[in-house]
């Protein structure tokens, strides 16, 4: 029998005592591992007995995969601490760069679309698995700057790259939704150019615009509520993915109470549904 | 695309007064900053818009978001993970 797919949050210090309440509506807690890597006895307690109470995912934010430099084997081996005592279900970091020349940008960066950076990120992910015992889902970026210094399109570099890896792909909906309206292409017409056989995880978040001058753009804040084209996104992979899905809520602050936060996860475990029920009789 | 090609883009994305001379003259910072031909022709028609707020926002993020409250600074701060 197929796993079921799971509907879950990511574990922020100012949600745990409501998420701890919840876990009947609440199938997975996603941890930030990179907030954990140097962490002391207790809060690594405090983690074994959420990894106890509800299956859990790791997700990194750091590693900087996506690069044609080598991912630094420290940060590898931290990962691999906290997948060895966690159990994750899965482990998963970004399709991105954040760093280079000794400096840090301090956020996820969209690398140059180009064959270098997936021959950089194919060779990373060998390190990774290598290190931490177990292939990384990778996911895909919102960005705000159209990548410096790229010879293809989005989607076909991430397929390219998921390909070369040979990894899953954490499908983050709202990242493709912001990358579409900033850049102008139909984030659910592009679906059919993923490799959506690779989903094995979804992202949901919300954001808001910001403009420069006359210029605006929709920025990945994960301090709004999921917008209503990111949930029919949901539906449409729920419909074309073949895979058993584990969807996330990411919610970074400006933290609603716990109702409105559940009432999203009930409409993203509802427009899955929808989506699954679509599916062809033969295909599901 | 090479590791100086990732860090001269790091350094546009971090450094102000890089960002702005870059602007003035694309190729010519690109090259002075050890860049190939071909890398500085390839960041020639860099996207300007995109630029200026992906480098507020990154500025934004090393700061914290101002709703996150400690842990969101908190995790700028271990993110470089100094020793």
């Amino acid at each position: 029998m197929q796993a079921p797919d799971r509907i879950g949050i990511g574990w922020r210090p100012a949600l745990a005592a409501a998420i701890l309440a919840h876990l009947d509506q609440i199938d997975v807690v996603e941890i930030i591992a990179d907030d954990h890597f140097g962490a002391s006895a207790r809060d690594l307690r405090a983690l074994d007995t959420l990894a106890r109470e509800a299956p859990v995912v790791l997700h990194g934010i750091g590693l900087g995969l996506a690069s044609c430099v080598a991912v630094e084997g420290r940060r590898l081996e931290a990962m691999a601490r906290l997948v060895d005592r966690l159990h994750p279900l899965f482990w998963s970091e970004h399709l991105a760069f954040v760093r280079g020349g000794g400096r840090e940008i301090g956020h996820l960066a969209a690398p140059p679309r180009v064959e270098a950076t997936i021959e950089g990120t194919a060779s990373n992910v060998v390190r990774a698995r290598s290190v931490v015992g177990a292939s990384p889902l990778l996911e895909n970026v919102a960005t705000l700057i159209d990548p410096p210094g790229s010879d293809r399109d989005e989607i076909s570099w991430i397929r390219q790259t998921c390909r070369a890896a040979d990894v899953g792909l954490l499908l983050d909906l709202h990242n493709l939704h912001a990358n579409a309206v900033n850049f102008g292409f139909d984030a659910l017409a592009t679906l059919d150019g993923l490799p959506l056989d690779r989903v094995v995880g979804v992202h949901l978040a919300g954001g808001r615009w910001i403009s420069w001058g006359e210029h605006r753009r929709l920025l990945d804040d994960h301090l709004h509520d999921v917008p209503d084209a990111v949930f029919h996104l949901l539906e449409a992979v729920g419909t074309r993915a073949p895979r058993p899905m584990t969807v996330g809520l990411e919610r970074d602050g400006a933290f609603p109470p716990m109702e409105h936060l559940l009432a999203e996860l009930a409409r993203a475990r509802h427009a899955l549904a929808v989506g699954r029920a679509r599916r062809p009789r033969a295909a599901s | 695309m090479s590791p100086r090609f990732e860090a001269f883009v790091v350094r546009l994305y971090t450094d102000a007064k890089l960002r702005d001379a870059f602007l003035v003259a694309p190729r010519a910072v690109a090259r002075a900053a050890g860049l190939s031909e071909a890398e500085a022709v390839a960041l020639e028609d860099v996207d300007r818009p995109g630029l200026e707020l992906a480098a507020r926002s990154f500025a934004a993020k090393r700061q914290g978001p101002p709703n996150a409250g400690a842990a969101g600074r908190r995790r700028w701060r271990l993110w470089p993970w100094r020793r």
